[in-house]
């Protein structure tokens, strides 16, 4: 019996695809290509800024899916396939341009890719989509073979069997679709509600208010769009659960199937269900993959030792298909036309007769990893964890605890007093911040998928890999009890999966922390460079009250010092509160102590004793590096909250000094208040910029050196920020835009011993 | 009578011998057979000390009495030595206060109006009102703070005067106030041989411009010992110098000597010989320990720095320069010399906590390297204590410490300078002059309380003997990266320090360990034993 010979049936055919960037479609065009010699195809692609669908599909062609292709053909023949074979379509699922009215076959792979979209945006690609590509076809005139590519878990959460065929559902999609559009024009306005809007700037001022209200203004803004996206995601995913579905994604994929079946009852349709689809058996080549989708992800976490155990049954079967399956099936389905207004429904997955269990994955994995383990850097290799599968309660207890021990403890580390210990304290709290919210997403997504234990049934798949003539079995075929799990679990798939890492670690060196490398001599390209120094906390460990202290006690009697020392200790929680808010109102009320002090007596007592204080705290290495910029010829500036007496031990240092003034009265004494506002938060960067354009600066070539959030706005203005010993805040900053951060206040790390030998030839060199 | 100083031979019977280490000292085990050279004990003090000086002034050696040098209308200029002498400094009175008022007096009575008093102190850090007055006294200070008693400024081009060249091409340039003057009085305080004569005023009123000329690696190298002036390069060059200036101004130079008391009295097993110690000194020996150990590391600092030496005053010599200084080295040598038979393999020494830079203040990493290699290992005459290539095994924690208000350069030359190279000739070379001319160092020199730039320079060259004479230099307890970061090494006991000695002395040297402090100068005879 002659059966289906893929290559000769859709010879002549001219096939539409959309999705080709995707995983699976890249896969599809690659097979058309490869063994289809005789097939047309028009692939709908969105340009991307300059770069037209041509241009992209050009790109597209140089991947390494398409590297045999290459190899065969040669690179210039397969260049030349686009505008030849392949005619490129430039738009999306929102703009689909006039199609030709020769297309046999439909494939529609494009949909949106996150389980977890906000609810808007998942009707919009995966429903509304679909519905566009049908409404573009209806435009031709035309009845081609339409071939739906939706997925498995389309059936929703369910015990038991699922077969293939329409589901079965009552849900109305057009009164979802209207009300997920409905929720978002909700949520955006509930977000305006003012109650809602003081909400978010309280929560900006309480974690930018140091830096300056322009700052807190768009922390606030985008603390509303914040807001509004999880609000969006979480009513997806909930208006999913209640109608029985794992997430947003397999909800709006069942509405798309249904949208489908209603409104193209005149067009032959042909609905391809995959499972979880994971990197290729064979073709284009073993291990083949594109970005990483469901298991990747928790397979290299598991080799780097982050997840130390797994909210799964380990019985429970895990529906994973090799792409190459998938794209064969796809085949099967575009050849064979079902009649219209009956549409075939082909579920593509392994779970129905060649189940692999989550245990049986794991051993795999697991044994995989102990010949092969992955090498930390410096730390040798990584022993896999041995996981106890505690069930899925068990897991989220545990991690439901990991959570909250973690936003105690980051809420006590950030209020610490900096130091290098709190710094590494918090950095290795942002380490395990991230590997919980890693297990949060993966869990949650997880999550139903474990839980339900679905078969699904895939008879109607197997007759049609049974339909293929026995020459295109080897081929194109996609039986999944042919795939040996061993095999392509530890030789091919996970390998594929940990190479691009192993790459990425081996061949690098070691990855140092950003320094602040050779200066710049002389002037930059757009001006002069300038070097911006903070004094307290940067210069030397010092603050405005211990200063004020330092100031203040020489002149008083032994009893007024110890009534100004309460004082200050009684207004201190005040004040430090009022410098998390806003640093200006906190210089201005220390400074309002002044009141009534002698300036001259002040500047005395500068010289006199202050100075040693001064000179004595002043950091070596800040010296240095102010001096270092100096030999450099650039212009060095202190941009200091302190009042200017104060500034005199260090003066000469600098070029250029902003310090606050105090205002002094007719009779010599200061009156507690500024003679103008102190240059804090944003009020640096401003002045910076503005000096910048009055005296020609090139800030890109500048460098800024402060040690605390407050200073965010004076080191985003230069092109070389550092932060020095900074705060809990900064350092996070600092460490995340990889700007240097430099410790000038503690000793230097242990360096290398002299190499034996160099003191002898030294003191021998020195007698000679 | 005093007994002299003596060499023990450590046998079955030695106790562990007392060990300084930094703001600490331990009792460490010698191997059997190694030397221990004690001082001698302290020398009485002169019955009267008023007396002494007015003898002194009134019956100069070489020179007209005082009373006779001073009249009305003359500039009359006093320089006296600085806080860097004597350590631990002198319980009050002062003998420098006990001097200066006899010259004032004697001043007074011959209407003399124009008196300055100068602290010599060179490069030095500037001394605080404070510490001015310890040395001076209440009464001088009242009188002449701050006008007429001032910190020495070598960078206070104005106040300098070039006096010209010495046979060797060397510049002559000092304090224009002290060259000026009618009579240069100079009083000192001769702590250790390497003080006083021509040292006094030629280096300690000189600028960097003629500094320079002796404070270098060639010179250093070549002061064989530092202790022994005519075998002293440094000192060959000063003599040169002060010859200079004695045809500029005249000179009346006020030498004086104390005894070996150096610690309080209740510290007294720090003098002690260890066998002798009675059980009150073991108890307070233990107490001491303990306590000082268990102290944190503020407070601790804080009881040394204020102890200060009950010593007493053992002669004053006044005069010419010469004649005085050569008399009061033979009250040195009386104090201080040991003879010793031969060199040994190994040199043990004790650093304590204080050195002539750190009054008040740190004794960093590179200031221990001087106190140990610069001055210990020169208290020699004749030839070094320990030979030709032999081991230096010192006792000190070296932390990596600094006062950046007194020692800001040092942090700069520990960190840019000893990193590129510990070659004392390389380094002068390379960095001496950009830290020398540094404006910023300069400004802190001049107004805040900062040694001169140059000065770290001139600590690593004091080194510069021991460092060409010695193979192996190991600090024992010294922090390893500060040790490391000046190309020695460190070892965590003593026992290791001899286990990484062996490779350059093999695994049974000769040990000698200079029991010291109180000074002890060693007249080295003969050859390896």
């Amino acid at each position: 019996m002659a059966g289906l010979r893929i290559t000769e049936a859709l010879a002549g055919k001219h096939l539409l695809v959309t999705g080709v960037t995707g995983f699976v479609g890249e896969a599809l065009l690659e097979r058309l290509l490869y063994d289809l010699p005789n097939t047309r195809i028009t692939v709908l692609v969105r340009p991307r800024g300059a770069t037209t669908g041509e241009d992209r599909t050009r790109q597209l062609l140089t991947k390494p899916a398409f590297a045999r292709l290459r190899e065969r053909d040669g690179g210039e023949a397969v260049d030349a396939l686009v505008g030849t074979r392949i005619h490129v379509l430039d738009g999306d699922l929102d703009g689909i341009p006039a199609l030709p009215t020769d297309i046999d076959v439909v494939v529609h792979c494009a949909g949106e890719v996150s389980f977890d979209p906000p609810i808007h945006d998942g009707f919009a690609t995966n429903l509304h989509g679909t519905l566009n590509v049908l409404a573009a076809v209806r435009e031709t005139n035309t009845a081609p073979h339409y071939v739906h590519v939706s997925t498995a878990y389309v059936a929703g959460r369910r015990q038991g069997h699922v077969t293939e065929g329409r589901l079965d559902h009552a849900v109305d999609w057009r009164a979802e679709s209207a009300a997920a559009m409905r929720v978002r024009d909700a949520v955006n306005d509930a977000s305006r509600d003012a109650g809602k809007l003081a909400e978010f700037l309280r929560e900006a001022e309480r974690r930018h208010g140091a830096q300056g209200p322009s700052t807190v203004a768009s922390e606030a803004e985008r603390l509303r769009v914040e807001w509004v996206g999880k609000q969006l995601v979480d009513a997806g995913r909930e208006r999913a659960r209640t109608l029985g579905w794992t997430d947003c994604y397999t909800f709006t994929k069942a509405m798309a199937e249904r949208a489908v079946e209603e409104t193209a009852s005149d067009l032959p349709v042909t609905i391809c269900r995959p499972s979880i689809i994971e990197s290729a058996l064979a073709q284009p080549s073993p291990g083949w993959i594109e970005g990483f989708k469901m298991a990747e992800p928790l397979i290299l976490a598991y080799g780097r030792g982050d997840l130390p155990d797994f909210p799964g049954v380990p019985d429970a079967s895990i529906d994973i298909i090799p792409v190459d399956y998938v794209v064969n099936a796809i085949l099967a389905a575009c050849a064979t036309t079902p009649p219209p207004g009956e549409p075939s429904y082909f579920t593509i997955c392994s779970g129905a007769r060649n189940p692999l269990t989550f245990r049986h994955l794991y051993d795999l994995v697991r044994e995989y990893y102990s010949h092969h383990p992955l090498e930390q850097r410096d730390r040798g290799a990584v022993r896999a964890p041995v996981w106890e599968w505690p069930g899925a309660q068990r897991v989220e207890q545990l991690l439901k605890l990991g959570e909250r021990a973690h936003k105690t403890a980051d809420r006590v580390v950030t209020s610490l007093p900096r130091s290098s210990r709190t710094r590494d304290w918090a950095r290795s709290l942002d380490r395990q911040g991230r590997r919980l919210e890693f297990l949060r997403r993966y869990f949650d997504l997880y999550r139903p998928y474990v839980d339900a234990e679905l078969h699904f049934s895939d008879s109607a798949t197997l007759a049609l890999h049974h339909s293929l003539d026995p020459e295109d079995v080897e081929r194109f075929g996609f039986d999944a009890a042919t795939i040996d799990w061993d095999y392509y679990i530890a030789d091919v798939h996970v390998p594929a999966v940990t190479t691009p890492l192993r790459a990425f670690t081996g061949g690098r060196s070691v990855k140092r922390p950003p320094t602040v490398h050779e200066l710049p001599r002389g002037d930059g390209p757009d001006g002069s460079l300038v070097a911006v120094f903070d004094m307290d906390g940067t210069l030397l460990p010092s603050n405005v009250i211990e200063s004020y202290l330092w100031l203040r006690l020489p002149e008083l009697s032994s009893a007024r010092r110890v009534r100004e020392v309460a004082d200050v200790a009684r207004a201190l929680p005040r004040w430090l509160l009022t410098e998390r808010r806003d640093r200006g109102a906190f210089l201005r009320s220390v400074y309002r102590r002044y009141a009534g002090a002698e300036y001259d007596e002040l500047l005395r007592i500068v010289d006199d004793d202050v100075t040693d204080t001064v000179l004595g705290r002043l950091s070596a290495a800040a010296v240095r590096k102010v001096r270092e910029h100096r030999a450099a010829g650039h212009r060095t500036i202190l941009i200091t909250g302190a009042i200017a007496p104060l500034v005199r031990p260090v003066a000469p240092l600098f070029d250029e000094i902003v310090a606050a003034d105090l205002a002094v009265g007719a009779d010599g004494r200061c009156t507690g208040f500024l003679v103008r506002p102190p240059l804090v938060g944003e009020g640096r960067g401003a002045w910076l910029r503005h000096q910048a354009a009055r005296n020609g600066w090139d800030l890109a070539g500048s460098y800024a050196y402060a040690d605390s959030a407050s200073d965010l706005p004076l080191l985003r203005a230069v092109g070389h920020p550092v932060a020095v010993d900074p705060d809990i805040t900064l350092s996070r900053i600092a460490r995340r835009a990889k700007w240097p951060i430099e410790s000038w206040h503690a000793r230097p790390p242990v360096g290398p011993l002299l190499p034996a030998g160099r003191d002898r030839r030294a003191l021998e060199g020195s007698s000679r | 009578m005093p007994r002299p100083g003596f060499v023990l031979e450590v046998d079955e019977r030695t106790p562990p011998l007392l060990v300084h280490s930094g703001e600490s000292f331990r009792l460490q085990d010698f191997p059997l057979g190694s030397r221990v050279i004690y001082p001698p004990e302290s020398l009485p003090g002169v019955p009267d000390v008023d007396e002494a000086i007015e003898q002194a002034l009134l019956h100069p050696l070489d020179s007209e009495p005082l009373p006779s040098l001073l009249h009305a209308g003359m500039r009359l200029t006093i320089a006296f030595d600085d806080l860097s002498l004597p350590l631990p400094p002198m319980r009050k009175p002062d003998i420098r206060q006990r001097v200066i008022e006899h010259v004032l007096e004697h001043a007074a009575r011959a209407g003399v109006d124009d008196v300055q008093i100068i602290a010599a102190n060179a490069l030095h850090r500037r001394m605080t009102p404070d510490e001015l007055k310890a040395i001076v006294g209440e009464r001088v200070f009242r009188s002449f703070f701050p006008d007429n008693l001032v910190n020495f400024d070598a960078e206070d081009r104005a106040n300098l005067t070039h006096l010209g060249m010495t046979d060797e091409n060397e510049d002559v340039e000092i304090s224009k106030r002290a060259a000026e003057s009618d009579l240069l009085v100079y009083v000192n305080v001769n702590l250790v041989a390497m003080d006083g004569g021509w040292k006094s005023t030629a280096i300690g009123l000189a600028s960097y411009n003629s500094l320079r000329h002796h404070h270098n690696s060639h010179t250093m190298v070549h002061s064989r010992s530092f202790m022994d002036r005519h075998s002293s390069q440094l000192h060959s060059s000063a003599w040169r110098m002060g010859r200079v200036l004695n045809e500029h101004v005249k000179v009346f130079q006020i030498e004086t000597t104390l005894n070996n008391d150096a610690f309080p009295s209740q510290y007294g097993f720090l003098t002690k010989r260890e066998w002798e110690w009675s059980m009150r000194d073991q108890a307070t020996f233990l107490g001491a320990k303990r306590g000082i150990d268990m102290m944190p590391a503020k407070a601790r600092r804080k009881l040394f720095q204020s102890m200060e030496a009950p010593y007493l005053v053992t002669g004053i010599s006044a005069g010419a320069v010469e004649p005085v200084h050569d008399a009061t080295l033979e009250r040195v040598h009386r104090q201080q010399l040991v003879d010793v038979d031969g060199q040994s393999d190994v040199l043990v020494l004790g650093l304590p906590y204080l050195c002539p830079y750190n009054v008040n203040s740190v004794m960093n990493p590179i200031l221990a390297a001087c106190l140990g290699l610069g001055y210990f290992f020169n208290m020699y005459v004749g030839q070094p204590l320990v030979r030709k290539g032999g081991a230096i095994i010192l006792n000190h924690p070296v932390p990596w410490e600094f006062s950046t208000l007194h020692h800001p350069s040092y942090v700069d030359f520990f960190d840019e300078v000893l990193s590129v190279s510990t070659d004392p000739k390389v380094i002068e070379q390379k960095f001496e002059q950009q830290y020398a001319t540094d404006p910023w160092y300069i400004h802190l020199y001049r107004t805040s309380y900062a040694y001169h730039g140059v000065h770290p320079f001139y600590m690593w060259y004091w080194c510069a003997h021991a460092l060409d004479h010695v193979g192996d230099v190991i600090w024992v307890g010294g922090d390893r990266r500060a040790v490391a970061r000046m190309g020695m090494r460190s070892a965590s006991t003593f026992a290791d320090a001899l286990e990484m000695a062996s490779d350059t002395v093999g695994r049974s040297p000769s040990i000698t360990y200079l029991h010291s402090p109180p000074h002890v100068l060693a007249r080295v005879n003969g050859s390896h034993p």
